[in-house]
């Protein structure tokens, strides 16, 4: 068979395009994935996420970086979405990044770390507090916050102890941190307390006037939210113009300035969230916050959780050089033997190859027996890659501001 | 308990009654089903926004609520029917004698386009409505009634009793339901067909522009996706109501607002979404006409 010349040619050029496409060049730097809600309703912490990594990378690389490389961090957008959480997951394993930071919603983070622990490479949450995260058993999934059922509980001994109620609604917004944080936090109060109404909404709805109005027939002494701030601000808004006066309290998902914007101050005025300390109250936070505050204004509730993830992320690779030096040539030697080759005739790719995945594992390997110094102070992870110490505090919301209020 | 999740419903059912109305007028008209109609109500809400955050910067607000509100609302209505206005004369206008596929898409690529640019001029972030009549209502027997419900309510009522004394009563509302009736004999007793058209985008535009400020006063909290589902919600008010029956739009949009308040509140807040698509499933299997509809031939 003749080919006419043309599509002869047309051949040669399409297949070509794709064989250089293949052998793009290699940057040697470390790249560091940084995922979250950059866009949405949530952008806002997406955002904290990204600077507070920002920061870290910034002072790493002026010190020359880690292993000899620079490190560039790959921002990632999940759109608070389960779906997109996993493709982007993809995506950073398939650029071939050193560990990821992230991501914000437990929805998000759950999912997405089943493919982070498939590529093998260690993800640090600084947001997601839902258990089931660290209750699958992955090996390289960390979080540097606390979890739900810690934080339920000191909410729920907040209303047992200190505001001493005994009827109670609980209300979530059927996503996993949501409703994995009321049920926590119901568990602990029931014991103590009647829960007289507990009930789910739609996250993105605007209209909670019927669940308020069923909710006031039962005359709680106090309405607990497991959910987001969009809709926390909304209810607290919408319970008072039904003139239900019972204090609203949430979780961690609430501390943002919007939630008092749409709530309205007076009617935010006296609601409590748990969260962890203040971080302008921490000694070993003091540098950061300053420097933090300088770059990019006001800090943001997660801001320090994500730069001190990206600190400890940094500290284990940098750890991992040593032992990096002395396996490597061992890790060379055991591939050729399974192959049947001499050390000398491995490809550089498969060299590449072996590296990385020895990399990360002395990373999570570090990660898991070392005692980090962030600025939110020591940081240890315990072998579920839960942190050891979780401290949360009651905050309440007083003169359109968060204050710490209460400690268990 | 009842009363008050009554006027709960009440007050949502008029809003997409409202919006209802801009889908079912359209479709009387033209057979098309204009998708763009719930980014209308979310431009609305937006400009609302922005009018009235002019009206605080100037001054006039704080001189006097009423009339910056006032102003707030003509202005909206004003460009949001601008906006069906030229929506028609850009997507539509071209493809009326197409296929009726090609108008059905090219109402969605409006959607889409409307969407992304509120997104983009606006951000993607919540805007809050300022908050303008905090918590101010009247309470009897345990039923709380806020103002701005009242309003919605009253806004709702008298917005559709001039519609309907303008469909029925006026030259213009009796060429639209002639055009309505049939286009071609419409044109040969010298109805200008494109000024109903355009009349009716514009009509339609106006009262998803009112619902979508109202919106933004009573939950204070609006962002560029708040019209996808509260026009997939009046779209499925006017099906139920029988699509190109104007009454029908209205008893379907309060009747769809009463149906999700109260089952949310009986049966289960959870799924409150998803009792509106039962019943329009229900409707549907029974009477796919829909409530009011009038069940004709298929002309295509």
């Amino acid at each position: 068979m003749v080919m006419k010349r043309p599509v002869a040619l047309l051949l040669i050029f399409l297949f070509s395009a794709l064989i250089f496409s293949g052998c793009q060049k290699k940057e040697d730097v470390i790249k560091i994935g940084v995922a979250g809600p950059m866009t949405g309703d949530q952008a806002k912490m997406g955002t904290d996420f990204k600077n507070g990594v920002a920061l870290a990378v910034e002072e790493w690389n002026a010190k020359g970086g880690v292993l000899g490389k620079k490190i560039v961090i790959l921002i990632e957008d999940d759109q608070h979405d389960p779906k997109q959480a996993v493709s982007i997951a993809n995506k950073i394993v398939n650029s071939g990044a050193a560990g990821v930071i992230g991501h914000f919603n437990s929805s998000c983070s759950i999912p997405a770390s089943d493919v982070y622990n498939r590529g093998g490479i260690p993800m640090i949450t600084p947001a997601s507090t839902n258990p089931q995260l660290t209750e699958k058993g992955h090996k390289g999934v960390f979080r540097v916050c606390g979890r739900d059922d810690q934080q339920g509980k000191v909410g729920a001994e907040f209303v047992i102890n200190k505001v001493k109620l005994k009827k109670i609604a609980v209300i979530h917004d059927k996503t996993t941190y949501g409703q994995g944080l009321a049920d926590e936090f119901k568990k602990f109060v029931e014991k103590d307390v009647d829960v007289v109404y507990y009930g789910g909404i739609i996250q993105g709805d605007k209209d909670f006037k019927t669940v308020l109005t069923s909710i006031k027939q039962k005359k709680p002494e106090l309405i607990y939210f497991g959910g987001i701030y969009p809709e926390a601000g909304l209810l607290v808004r919408q319970a008072k113009e039904l003139g239900i006066n019972a204090p609203f309290m949430s979780g961690d998902g609430t501390i943002d300035p919007k939630f008092i914007e749409i709530a309205g101050p007076k009617a935010a005025e006296g609601t409590y969230l748990t969260f962890s300390p203040d971080a302008k109250k921490i000694p070993t936070a003091k540098k950061f916050v300053e420097d933090y505050e300088k770059k990019f204004g006001e800090l943001g509730p997660y801001s320090i959780y994500a730069y001190d993830a990206a600190n400890i992320m940094f500290t284990a690779l940098k750890e991992s050089e040593k032992d990096l030096d002395t396996k490597l040539s061992e890790r060379y030697n055991e591939y050729a033997k399974k192959n049947n080759r001499p050390v000398e005739k491995l490809t550089k790719d498969e060299k590449d190859n072996i590296y990385k995945i020895l990399l990360h594992e002395i990373t999570i390997e570090k990660l898991h027996s070392m005692e980090f110094d962030g600025a939110l102070g020591k940081i240890k992870f315990d072998e579920k890659g839960d942190v050891t110490t979780a401290p949360y505090v009651v905050w309440i919301t007083k003169n359109g501001k968060f204050e710490e209020f209460w400690k268990p | 308990m009842f009363v008050q999740q009554l006027i709960n419903g009440l007050t949502v059912g008029g809003v997409y009654a409202l919006i209802a109305l801009g889908y079912t007028m359209v479709y009387g008209i033209l057979e098309l089903i204009n998708f763009a109609h719930g980014e209308i109500y979310m431009l609305g809400a937006y400009l609302g926004i922005i009018f009235l955050g002019f009206f605080t910067a100037i001054g006039l607000t704080s001189y006097s609520l009423p009339l910056a509100l006032i102003l707030t609302f003509v202005l909206s209505i004003i460009f949001c029917s601008s906006y069906g206005f030229t929506i028609e004369k850009i997507a539509y206008k071209p493809l009326r004698n197409a296929p009726r596929l090609s108008p059905l898409i090219s109402a969605i690529g409006v959607s889409i386009f409307l969407q992304n640019y509120v997104m983009l001029t606006q951000g993607a972030t919540d805007k809050v409505f300022p908050h303008l009549f905090e918590e101010a209502g009247f309470e009897a027997s345990s039923i709380r009634v806020t103002y701005i419900q009242l309003f919605i309510i009253a806004i709702s009522a008298f917005l559709m009793l001039f519609l309907h004394l303008f469909i029925t009563k006026t030259r213009m509302g009796k060429a639209m339901r002639a055009v309505a009736q049939d286009k071609v004999m419409a044109s040969l007793v010298g109805i200008n067909i494109d000024t109903v058209i355009s009349v009716t985008f514009a009509i339609g535009s106006g009262l998803a522009a009112v619902a979508g400020l109202m919106v933004a006063i009573y939950y204070g909290l609006v962002n560029y996706s708040i019209g996808y589902i509260a026009g997939i919600k009046a779209f499925t008010a006017a099906v139920l109501g029988g699509i190109g029956s104007i009454p029908g739009a209205m008893f379907g949009g309060i009747f769809l607002g009463l149906v999700e308040s109260l089952s949310a509140a009986y049966i289960s807040s959870e799924y409150k979404d998803a009792y509106a698509f039962i019943i329009l499933i229900i409707i549907l299997l029974i009477k796919p006409s829909g409530l009011f509809g009038k069940s004709h031939d298929e002309k295509v």
